[in-house]
C-alpha cells in the first residue's frame, strides 16, 4: 500500500471532507488555505483564498456545488465549489471551530470558540434566504456557555446537530428550536471529532480519553468503543466493511521530546463489531489530525499534525482480511 | 473580579483604633505553670532531685588498698570524664580497702545517662566488667514486687491458612500490581492465558507494597506506620505504628520486620529504626540513624540469628530474640568500607581499604565464634564490591585496582570457594569497565557486562571444582545494562533498561544460547517469577509517563501477555517458601518429569482450546448483537428513504453511483511521478 503525498499546505492539517462521491478531497490547515484535490491521483485541483487565520473546518454539500469554510479569522465563508469564488462571508466575534452542510445542502451550521470573553454558539442559517447571511442574523443561535463545542455533525434528514463537547458531552441539538433533544456523556475528556457513517445512521467520535466511541445517530445509544493508549484525534468508520480507523497520537506540545516510534503516529484500524485491533498504517512523522474513509471504502485519507496529506489505496488482501469466527 | 477597598481612605476604618486588649470574660488557656509558653526553658529549671539524678554507681570496681588507690582513681577517671565532667566522685572503704563500687556525680543527668549507655558493661580486665547504674534506679529496682504475676493470656486470632496461595490448583503464582498512580493496588495469580484477579483495593499503601521473604505478609506502607495483610482474604495480620515510615526489611525467617522513618528521632528514645517482632506486634528495641541512603542499615544473616551494622570503624553484630549486641561488644574495625553475610552460613564478609602501608583486606569471619576463617591482603585498592552466590557456595569480591606503574583501573574478581577447605582464591582479570555481576543463583556460573556503550560485551564464566575458571562463551556488542538470572539458575535475561530503550536477551547458559532477542521498549524494570517460568518487564509510571504496561514472557523469551495498566508503577511476585521436599524427592520428581508433563501438556492443551472456544464465542456474539443493531438502523434507513429524497429534490443519493445519470463525463490524463521520500527511522 503505497500512499499518494498531498504536499499542499505549510502548517498542520486541521480537517479533511471527501464530497459524496468521493472523487474529490478537500483539506484545511493552519495556513490560511483550503485545498481539493482529485483523490485518485492526488493532483490538486485548486484553492479558496480569502482566509486570513489558520481554518479549523471544512464542510462541501451534496452535490458538491458549495464548500464552506469556518476559521480562526473569526468568520466562515462559503465558497463557489468549481471556481473558487467566494459566495458568502459570515463574521463571528470569535474563531469557527465546526461547520456543516445539513442533508438538503439548505442548512448550514457553525459554532463559535468560547474566546476573548465571547461566547461558544451554535449558529444555523438558510442559505434560501439570503438575507440572513447579508445582515449576518441567523435563524437559529443556540449559546452553549458551559463547555464549548469542539465538534459536530449533521444527524440524517437535518433534523439535529449532534455536538461533542471539550467536557466529552454529546449533545444533539434541534435545528428548528434549537433545544437539546439527547445528551449523553461517554467520553471523560475533550472529543476531537465526530463523523458520520456514510448512511447517517451511525456516529463515531474520538477523544482525548484515548478512546473511539460509536453511537447511534438517532437514539445515541452507546454501540462500541475502541481503545486505545494515546489521544484519539480522528475516527472514521468504512462504509463497506464492519471497519473504523482511527488517527492519533502523544499530543502535539509534547512531540518535541518524544521520538516518533514513542509518539504512536499510526492509523489504527480497529473491527467495528467486536472492537479489536486488526492493523496500522505508519507513516507520519506527527500526531494523526484527521482520517476519512473514501465513500467507496477502498481507500481513506489521512491528515498530520506534520502537514501532510496521505491518501492510502487499499491492498486486495485487505478486503480478504477476516478475523477468525 | 475581586472588590479591594483602600483601608486608609476609608473613614469609619480610621475613628476605630484597633484594641489589643482581651475582652472581660477572656480567659487565658495557657496554664499557670507556663509550660506551654516557657517549656523549653522551664525544662532547664533546677528541680529538687537535682544532683540525684547525675550520679551513677560503678559495681564491679577492684577492690584496692590505698597504696594503688591513686592509680585505680586515674583509670576510672579515664574512662568515665569521655561522658562529662565528674564533680564528685566516692570510693567507699572498709579497712583501707575500696568496697568495689564507687558513686561518680556529673554535672548533668544527661552525662549519667550518657555513661550508664556507654559504661555499662565495660570490660576492664578478664576479673572486672563495670556495671553501671544511675541511682535514682535504686528506688526503681527497691519497688519491684517480689510476686510473679502470671502475664495475661492473650487470645489466639486465627487468621486462616496463611499459605492458602501455595494450595491453588494450577500452581500458580501471585503478584501485586500498583497502578493509576498508587490509587490502586492489586493481588494477581498468574496464568498463561489471562491474569486473575484474587484481590483488588483502592488506597490500600500510600506508597508501594513489599512482601516478605517467604510470601506470607504483604506490607503496605502508610504514614502512620506499616499494615501486614495476608491468609486467603489479605485480612490485616499485624500493624506497626511508626510515623513517616519509609523502608523496610524483613528479617530472612520471617519473625521480624525493621522499618525506618527519617522523622520523631530524639535522643532519649531512639526510634528512627524500629525492629519489630512479626508475631506479637511488639516493639523489640529502637536505635537511631543519621541517613538511611544504604538501606538496609541492618543486614540479617541467613537464619535471622543476628543482625549486623556498621559505623565508621565499628562493627556491631546484634543477637536474637534479646536484640542486644553478641557478647555485649561491638568489633572495632577500623575503616571498615562494606560488610555482607553470607546467605548460606553464618559468615560475614567484610573490608577495610589501604591505610599507608597496611594493605586492604578482605576478612571472612565465622559467627557467633569471631574467628577469621579466611583473610585477604589486596594492594592499590579502590574499591571492592561483595557478591555472594544465594547458597553461599561462592563469595565474589569485585576488586578495583590502580596498580603501580599502569594507567587507570584495573578490575579483579577474587573468587572465594567457601566449600573448600581453607577457602582458596582465584582470580579472574578483566580488562574492561565492568557494567554488571551476577551469580547463577544456585549454580557456579556467573555473568558479567563489561566494556564501554555501545560495545559491550556479556561474559559467562564457570567456577570449576578445581578452581579454574573459564570462560564459557562471549556475546559481543549487547544492548544491556543488567543481568537478571532466573531462580532456578541456567537461563538468563540480559536486559538494557531505561536509556538502552528496553531491549532484552533470553540466554540458555547451559549450551550459551541467545533463545531469543526482543524488546519492551523503554522497560524500567525485570522481575523473574519465583519458579523461573515466567518472567516480566515492566513500564513503571515512576520512571517513565507514558505506555506503562507489563509484559508477561515466557523464560525462552516468549511474549504471552501485553497488559496495560493506567499509571501503572510497580510488580512483585509473591515470593514462595523454600520447598517441603527433599533433595531424593525433588530428584525422582525430575527423573519421572515426563509422566507429569503429559498430564500438564493436556490440561494446556484444554485450556488453550477452550480460550480460543471463548475467543470465538465472544466475537460471535458481539457480531450477532452488531448484525441486530445495524438491521434495525438499516430498516428506519430505508423507512426515511422518501424523505432523503424529497430533501434532496427527488435525487436518490442512497448509492454513490445511484445518480449516475446525472455525472458528467470527465477525462483527466495525468502523469504521476513516483518519488522516494526518506521518513526516518520508522
Amino acid at each position: 500500500m503505497k500512499p499518494i503525498l498531498l504536499q499542499g499546505h505549510e502548517r498542520s492539517i486541521t480537517q479533511l471532507k471527501y464530497n459524496r462521491e468521493g472523487d474529490l478531497i478537500f483539506s484545511v490547515a493552519k495556513d490560511t488555505v483550503a485545498n481539493v484535490w482529485y483523490s485518485v491521483n492526488g493532483e490538486r485541483l485548486g484553492t479558496y483564498n480569502g482566509h486570513t487565520g489558520a481554518v479549523w473546518c471544512v464542510d462541501c454539500d451534496w452535490d458538491t456545488k458549495n464548500v464552506l469554510t469556518g476559521s480562526a479569522d473569526n468568520s466562515c465563508r462559503l465558497w463557489d465549489c468549481e471556481t473558487g469564488k467566494q459566495l458568502a462571508l459570515v463574521n463571528t466575534n470569535s474563531a469557527v471551530r465546526t461547520c456543516g452542510f445539513d442533508f438538503s445542502g439548505n442548512i448550514i451550521m457553525f459554532s463559535t470558540d468560547k474566546q476573548m470573553g465571547y461566547q461558544c454558539f451554535l449558529n444555523f442559517f438558510d442559505l434560501r434566504d439570503p438575507q440572513q447571511i447579508a445582515d449576518n442574523q441567523p435563524y437559529l443561535t443556540v449559546p452553549c456557555n458551559d463547555h464549548k463545542i469542539t465538534s459536530a455533525v449533521w444527524g440524517p434528514l437535518g433534523e439535529f446537530v449532534i455536538a461533542g463537547h471539550e467536557n466529552g458531552e454529546i449533545n444533539q441539538f434541534s435545528a428548528k428550536s434549537g433545544d437539546i433533544l439527547k445528551t449523553i456523556k461517554e467520553h471523560n475528556k475533550q472529543i476531537n471529532d465526530i463523523q458520520t457513517s456514510v448512511d447517517l445512521t451511525m456516529v463515531i467520535t474520538a477523544s482525548k480519553d484515548n478512546t473511539a466511541k460509536l453511537f447511534d445517530s438517532a437514539s445515541l445509544d452507546h454501540i462500541k468503543t475502541f481503545r486505545t493508549e494515546r489521544p484519539v484525534n480522528s475516527a472514521s468508520i468504512s462504509p463497506i466493511m464492519d471497519h473504523v480507523v482511527m488517527g492519533g497520537g502523544q499530543e502535539a506540545m509534547e512531540v518535541t521530546t518524544t521520538s516518533t516510534r514513542i509518539g504512536k503516529f499510526e492509523a489504527r484500524f480497529f473491527h467495528a463489531a467486536y472492537e479489536e485491533e486488526f492493523g496500522r498504517v505508519k507513516g507520519h512523522f506527527g500526531p494523526i489530525n484527521c482520517v476519512s474513509f473514501h465513500p467507496d471504502g477502498k481507500s481513506y485519507s489521512s491528515g498530520g499534525e506534520d502537514g501532510y496529506v496521505r491518501i492510502h489505496y487499499f491492498d486486495p488482501q485487505y478486503f480478504d482480511f477476516e478475523l477468525e469466527v | 473580579m475581586q472588590e479591594t477597598v483602600d483601608m486608609a481612605d476609608d473613614p469609619e476604618y480610621e475613628e476605630e483604633e484597633p484594641s489589643f486588649s482581651d475582652p472581660e470574660d477572656f480567659e487565658d488557656d495557657v496554664d499557670d505553670e507556663g509550660e506551654q509558653l516557657l517549656g523549653d526553658i522551664l525544662k532547664e529549671k533546677p528541680q529538687e532531685a537535682d544532683g540525684i539524678d547525675s550520679v551513677v554507681v560503678v559495681d564491679n570496681v577492684p577492690q584496692v588498698g590505698p597504696e594503688r588507690l591513686e592509680k585505680l582513681k586515674n583509670v576510672i577517671h579515664k574512662i568515665f570524664s569521655k561522658f562529662g565532667k565528674i564533680t564528685t566522685e566516692f570510693y567507699p572503704e572498709t579497712d583501707g580497702m575500696t568496697k568495689g563500687y564507687i558513686f561518680l556525680e556529673y554535672a548533668s543527668p544527661n552525662q549519667a545517662l550518657e555513661a550508664v549507655k556507654n559504661a555499662d558493661g565495660y570490660k576492664l580486665d578478664k576479673q572486672h566488667t563495670f556495671r553501671v547504674n544511675l541511682f535514682t534506679d535504686f528506688d526503681k529496682y527497691m519497688s519491684i514486687n517480689d510476686e510473679w504475676e502470671t502475664p495475661e493470656k492473650q487470645p489466639f486470632k486465627d487468621f486462616g491458612n496463611m499459605r492458602h496461595w501455595i494450595e491453588d490448583a494450577d500452581c500458580r503464582d501471585q503478584y501485586s500490581v500498583i497502578y493509576e498512580a498508587g490509587e490502586r493496588t492489586a493481588i494477581f495469580a498468574n496464568d498463561a492465558k489471562d491474569p486473575v484477579v484474587s484481590e483488588e483495593r483502592a488506597r490500600w499503601t500510600e506508597t508501594y507494597v513489599r512482601w516478605s521473604p517467604k510470601g506470607t505478609y504483604l506490607a503496605t506502607f502508610h504514614q502512620r506506620g506499616i499494615a501486614l495483610w495476608g491468609g486467603e482474604k489479605f485480612k490485616q495480620i499485624q500493624r506497626f505504628s511508626h510515623q513517616g515510615v519509609s523502608l523496610i526489611d524483613f528479617s530472612p525467617c520471617e519473625r521480624y520486620v525493621v522499618t525506618f522513618s527519617p522523622l520523631m528521632d530524639t535522643k532519649e528514645d531512639p526510634q528512627a529504626i524500629i525492629i519489630w517482632d512479626i508475631l506479637t506486634g511488639q516493639k523489640k528495641r529502637g536505635f537511631h540513624c543519621e541517613s538511611a541512603a544504604h538501606w538496609p542499615i541492618f543486614k540479617w544473616s541467613h537464619d535471622g540469628k543476628f543482625f549486623a551494622r556498621m559505623t565508621p570503624d565499628t562493627l556491631s553484630i546484634y543477637e536474637t530474640p534479646s536484640m542486644g549486641l553478641l557478647d555485649k561488644k561491638s568489633l572495632k574495625i577500623s575503616g571498615i568500607k562494606d560488610f555482607s553475610w553470607s546467605p548460606g552460613d553464618n559468615i560475614i564478609a567484610f573490608w577495610v581499604p589501604e591505610d599507608k602501608d597496611i594493605p586492604a583486606r578482605v576478612t571472612l569471619m565465622q559467627l557467633p565464634s569471631r574467628q577469621e576463617i579466611r583473610v585477604r591482603n589486596l594492594f592499590n585498592v579502590v574499591d571492592c564490591k561483595l557478591h555472594w552466590q544465594r547458597n553461599g557456595d561462592y563469595l565474589c569480591v569485585k576488586v578495583d585496582r590502580t596498580p603501580k606503574g599502569t594507567q587507570g583501573v584495573v578490575t579483579n574478581f577474587e573468587i572465594f570457594r567457601m566449600r573448600e577447605k581453607q577457602v582458596p582464591v582465584d582470580v579472574v582479570e578483566m580488562k574492561e569497565s565492568i557494567i554488571a555481576f551476577a551469580w547463577e543463583p544456585n549454580g557456579s556460573k556467573f555473568a558479567v557486562l563489561h566494556g564501554e556503550s555501545p560495545r559491550i560485551n556479556a561474559s559467562f564464566y564457570h567456577v570449576k571444582n578445581n578452581g579454574k575458571i573459564d570462560i564459557i562463551k562471549m556475546f559481543d556488542k549487547q544492548q544491556a545494562n543488567s543481568i537478571f538470572w532466573s531462580p532456578q539458575g541456567q537461563f538468563l535475561v540480559l536486559a538494557g533498561l531505561r536509556s538502552m530503550n528496553g531491549a532484552l536477551a533470553f540466554v540458555d547458559t547451559s549450551d550459551c544460547t541467545l533463545m531469543n532477542i526482543a524488546e519492551h521498549y523503554m522497560a524500567s524494570d525485570v522481575e523473574w517469577d519465583p519458579t523461573g517460568r515466567y518472567v516480566v518487564t515492566s513500564v513503571s509510571w515512576w520512571s517513565h509517563k507514558v505506555d506503562n504496561a507489563y509484559w508477561l514472557w515466557t523464560f525462552q523469551g516468549r511474549l504471552l501477555q501485553k497488559n496495560n495498566k493506567d499509571r501503572f508503577c510497580q510488580l512483585l511476585w509473591r515470593p514462595r517458601p523454600p520447598s517441603l521436599l527433599g533433595a531424593d524427592q525433588i530428584k525422582s520428581i525430575k527423573k519421572d518429569l515426563k509422566k507429569y508433563s503429559k498430564i500438564f501438556e493436556q490440561k494446556d492443551r484444554l485450556s488453550q482450546s477452550k480460550a480460543s472456544k471463548e475467543l470465538v464465542d465472544k466475537r460471535r456474539a458481539m457480531m450477532d448483537e452488531y448484525r441486530h443493531y445495524r438491521d434495525q438502523a438499516l430498516q428506519l434507513y430505508q423507512e426515511q428513504k422518501e424523505a432523503r429524497m424529497e430533501l434532496r429534490g427527488g435525487v436518490d443519493t442512497d448509492e454513490p453511483d445511484s445518480n449516475v445519470d446525472d455525472w458528467e463525463e470527465e477525462t483527466i490524463e495525468f502523469f504521476i511521478n513516483e518519488e522516494i521520500i526518506p521518513i526516518g527511522d520508522l
